[in-house]
């Protein structure tokens, strides 16, 4: 992914976030930016203040201190201008009784203060995008839950936000509505929206987002793009190396280091476990090719945003 | 359009081409366009509740309800007159009918749906959804009183051609059907906004549950309350109503019903309103808007016996303050507490929106939320209003009363400000004693005060009740701090039962002395200055009110054309 960010302004800003409900602190001190254009994915155990913080971010709820800015605008002292700007689905579908999808859409089209060919074209272009056009009449009660995700989906983006704040949004949904969903978070993304997203699924996530933030217990544990914040938690990797000849001169070389562990030979590739980022890797490559052993093919497993998660979170609830 | 259709449009000469519209669709067009203009620009509550309502069960049947029981009225009616139908003035008999199937969704249903409507909102998760749209917490509220104002015109227009019927029957003139339609439709309104407030206030399931049973008794008793008095109205007829007198009073009623509804309006939206919002300078707008009108009414009325020439004027002017006393006491009272109990620390959308300049400051400062400005607000409001009955009391004349004197009057003002002073001036410091170690909120702080009171009305009389030698000695001046008790002897009999002579030195010495300890921090917050707004809302501002240079002169219109 292009670190998009390098040359934009953020358009969400998390300064010194804190959120106590009691005793419990649900968000401490977070600090973060998502830029413009950027898909953020916000990952987290449930109860780490994922939720917490959208909802302060949707102008739903207030911090206890710090503050949260959408394009600049304090979510505290001007959330009529950030709602103008942001559209917050969340993981719930709140339901209006005897009541279609258009009417739904146009209601909310109606409250954003959006009039006439504005509403209109408006509500085309978010079932059109949502692919709802088909079922126009159908009274929302009937609607399935991948439809009623994308309907939602279709009345946060209703006035045309620069901000999608999505809170789980595949959650329940079957394979097929998960994939549609995520095109059209792509599609949102390559329309210049800048979009945080929480999930629990985190390799839907490592696919569409271009960086991430890791919390646990209402702390942000890292953020960045996933090979970021592997390259800075990673102090182990598994290594796997294939050299011309002499495989056993290796394998003796190897056990007497004590930076490496757990030597083995696998369909004709060495593996073993290296205590080290990258740059003791390049290292221990360079001294294993000083010492004579021709080296064909050496890599390091990469790690996915499930291990980065795994590694980063230590389980805590609380 | 193709050629072909073209030429065969032309060939059709005069006659009706296929495809245009008719003259009466022309005409049609343009208040077609302006429906639909006003349809868009509606409040889009209004719009949604609409729909809803129209495909609702709910609604439905209760329409239904209410043509057959139009229907059954109707026959049961004209089968109890008989054959009297044809010489017999039985409008008022079908009128009272009528009247009865109409309150009970005017009064009962209309106001239950505008509680059920926003309760709804929030127990269907989609009250959230609405709030972060760009709809205003007024607004929210004003589409859902309209929306119970559109039910309740649906109805009206169900029930009308029988209310018509019964002005052919003969018994009943137009001005009483007025009467009693305009009086139901503002109960109904009035009713509707209270129910408002209360889901506004309700927001937990628990508490929902336990108000709506509390709510539907209420309006259960306010609707048997407004068909006994419709009923009145219908047999009286429209003769009291000539008099000057009563359309006095529908003025004096409907003053206060306007300033009731514009207040509690203001409540039902600060309820909902985003935290940081000034939640408190509308509601102190509207007290002011009663406060004037309160004084207007009785300037008016005081006038009024002045100038009679009864010979009683005195003795109603003196009763008259009293019951003006008790009311703005009570009232005060009540929203002092309320307001005393506000968050002391104003957020910076609302210092930005404080007054700037010198006359600002020393004007409207006192409508600055926060609970020091309210204290003073209350106590200068009712400062205000005992002090104009001071004033009328000097002119009123020598009263001929055995109890109402000038001097029980005078104490009874001067100590009335001292109660209310004094006790909400020292809850106001227990609830910022208690802030500094504890979240105390609104509710709270009310609370605070309710005790307070209650300690110190309850307190003296549970010493004296259980005691031998006081039980049975009646008022004493253990009972200063009671103000229930004091005040009541104080009216019924004469101010030597209080030793008025001692209570007016003490009482109003506490309060002033309250009020002196209260001013320190009171003083602080009416430092408060106006923060400039931040430079990014300062940008958007500029971006979107960009000023237009006019022309200097005609011939730069002339350049800009070319």
């Amino acid at each position: 992914m292009v670190a998009v960010h390098q040359q934009r302004r953020p358009l969400i800003e998390l300064r010194h976030l804190h959120r106590y409900f009691g005793p419990t602190k649900a968000v401490y001190d977070m600090s973060f930016e998502v830029y413009a254009g950027e898909v953020f994915g916000y990952i987290g155990p449930n109860g780490a203040g994922k939720t917490t913080s959208m909802r302060i971010l949707a102008t739903l709820d207030e911090p206890t201190y710090g503050d949260a800015l959408v394009d600049g605008f304090s979510v505290v002292d001007d959330p009529d201008r950030v709602r103008r700007r942001l559209g917050f689905m969340p993981d719930y579908f709140g339901t209006y009784q005897n009541m279609n999808v258009v009417e739904y859409l146009d209601f909310f089209a109606r409250a954003y203060g959006l009039h006439s060919m504005q509403r209109r074209s408006a509500i085309d272009y978010a079932m059109e995008f949502t692919l709802l056009d088909q079922l126009a009449d159908k009274p929302i009660n009937g609607l399935s839950k991948g439809m009623k995700q994308r309907l939602s989906l279709g009345r946060t983006m209703i006035h045309d936000p620069a901000v999608l704040i999505l809170d789980e949004p595949a959650a329940g949904l079957d394979p097929r509505a998960r994939i549609e969903l995520r095109e059209m978070i792509g599609r949102l993304a390559e329309n210049g929206k800048t979009v945080l997203i929480s999930s629990h699924i985190l390799t839907e996530l490592a696919e569409m987002c271009h960086r991430v933030g890791i919390i646990e217990r209402g702390h942000l544990l890292a953020v960045g793009t996933v090979e970021e914040i592997s390259s800075r938690t990673q102090t182990r990797s598994e290594v796997r190396l294939r050299v011309l000849r002499d495989v056993e001169g290796l394998m003796n070389y190897l056990r007497q280091r004590d930076d490496v562990r757990d030597v083995a030979v696998r369909q004709g590739h060495v593996t073993m476990t290296h205590d080290g980022g990258p740059e003791e890797q390049a290292a221990l490559l360079r001294q294993i090719v000083d010492s004579g052993f021709e080296v064909v093919e050496f890599a390091s497993k990469a790690k996915s945003l499930e291990d980065v998660f795994m590694t980063v979170t230590a389980g805590l609830v609380q | 359009m193709s050629t072909v259709v073209q030429a065969e449009i032309l060939d059709a000469g005069e006659g009706p081409i296929e495809g245009e519209p008719s003259r009466w669709a022309r005409a049609w067009r343009p208040v077609e366009d302006w429906l639909i203009a006003l349809v868009d620009r509606a409040n889009p509550i209004l719009v949604k509740e609409t729909r809803q309502a129209l495909k609702s069960r709910q609604f439905v049947i209760t329409f239904l309800v209410v043509l057959v029981a139009c229907w059954i009225v109707s026959f049961i009616g004209i089968a109890w007159i008989g054959p009297e139908i044809y010489w017999a003035a039985a409008g008022p008999t079908l009128l009272k009918g009528y009247y009865v199937v109409l309150a009970i969704p005017l009064a009962l249903i209309v106001p239950f749906s505008a509680f059920r409507s926003l309760a709804a909102e929030q127990e269907e998760q989609t009250y959230e959804l609405l709030s972060i749209t760009t709809l205003s917490s007024r607004k929210i509220i004003t589409g859902k009183l309209a929306s119970a104002a559109v039910q309740m015109v649906v109805y009206l227009c169900a029930v009308s051609p029988c209310i018509a019927f019964t002005f052919l029957l003969r018994g009943v003139d137009a001005m009483t059907i007025s009467v009693v339609l305009a009086g139901m439709v503002l109960g109904s309104m009035g009713l509707s906004m209270i129910s408002l407030l209360i889901g506004a206030m309700a927001r937990l399931r628990g508490t929902q549950v336990v108000t709506s049973v509390i709510l539907i008794l209420g309006l259960a008793l306010a609707c048997v309350g407004g068909i006994a008095l419709g009923w009145m109205i219908i047999q009286s007829g429209s003769g009291f109503m000539r008099e000057e007198e009563f359309w006095i009073v529908i003025s004096v009623m409907l003053t206060f019903y306007i300033t009731f509804f514009g207040l509690f309006h203001s409540a039902a939206a600060a309820q909902i309103a985003f935290v940081s919002e000034n939640r408190s300078t509308p509601l102190r707008r509207w007290m002011m808007v009663q406060q004037a009108c309160f004084c207007g009414w009785m300037a008016a009325g005081i006038y009024y016996e002045l100038s009679s020439t009864s010979g009683n004027g005195a003795n109603n002017i003196g009763e008259a303050l009293v019951a003006a006393t008790v009311f703005a006491t009570g009232y005060w009272a009540v929203m002092g507490a309320l307001l005393t109990g506000e968050w002391p620390l104003l957020s910076r959308r609302v210092q930005r929106s404080l007054p700037q300049s010198t006359l600002g400051r020393t004007t409207l400062s006192l409508f600055n939320p926060g609970p020091g400005t309210g204290y003073l607000f209350a106590a200068s409001n009712l400062t205000m209003l005992i002090a104009v009955g001071l004033i009328l009391l000097v002119f009123r004349g020598p009263a001929t009363g055995r109890f109402v004197t000038t001097e029980s009057i005078a104490c009874l003002l001067v100590l009335s400000w001292s109660y209310v002073v004094g006790y909400l001036g020292v809850g106001r410091l227990i609830t910022v004693l208690l802030r500094r170690w504890i979240f105390v909120p609104l509710t709270a702080a009310f609370l605070v005060q309710i005790l307070l009171v209650m300690v110190g009305s309850f307190t003296p009389l549970v010493i004296q009740m259980t005691s031998r030698q006081l039980r049975n000695q009646g008022y004493s001046l253990l009972q200063i701090s009671n103000p229930f008790w004091t005040l009541y002897e104080l009216v019924n009999r004469g101010s030597s039962s209080v030793q008025a002579e001692v209570l007016v030195w003490i009482v109003p010495a506490a309060a002033v002395a309250v009020l002196l300890l209260n001013m320190r921090s009171v003083a602080t917050e009416l430092m408060h200055h106006r923060v400039a707004p931040p430079v990014r809302v300062l940008e958007e501002e500029a971006a979107l009110h960009v000023p237009v240079v006019k022309p200097s002169n005609p011939w730069e219109i002339e350049e800009d054309d070319h």
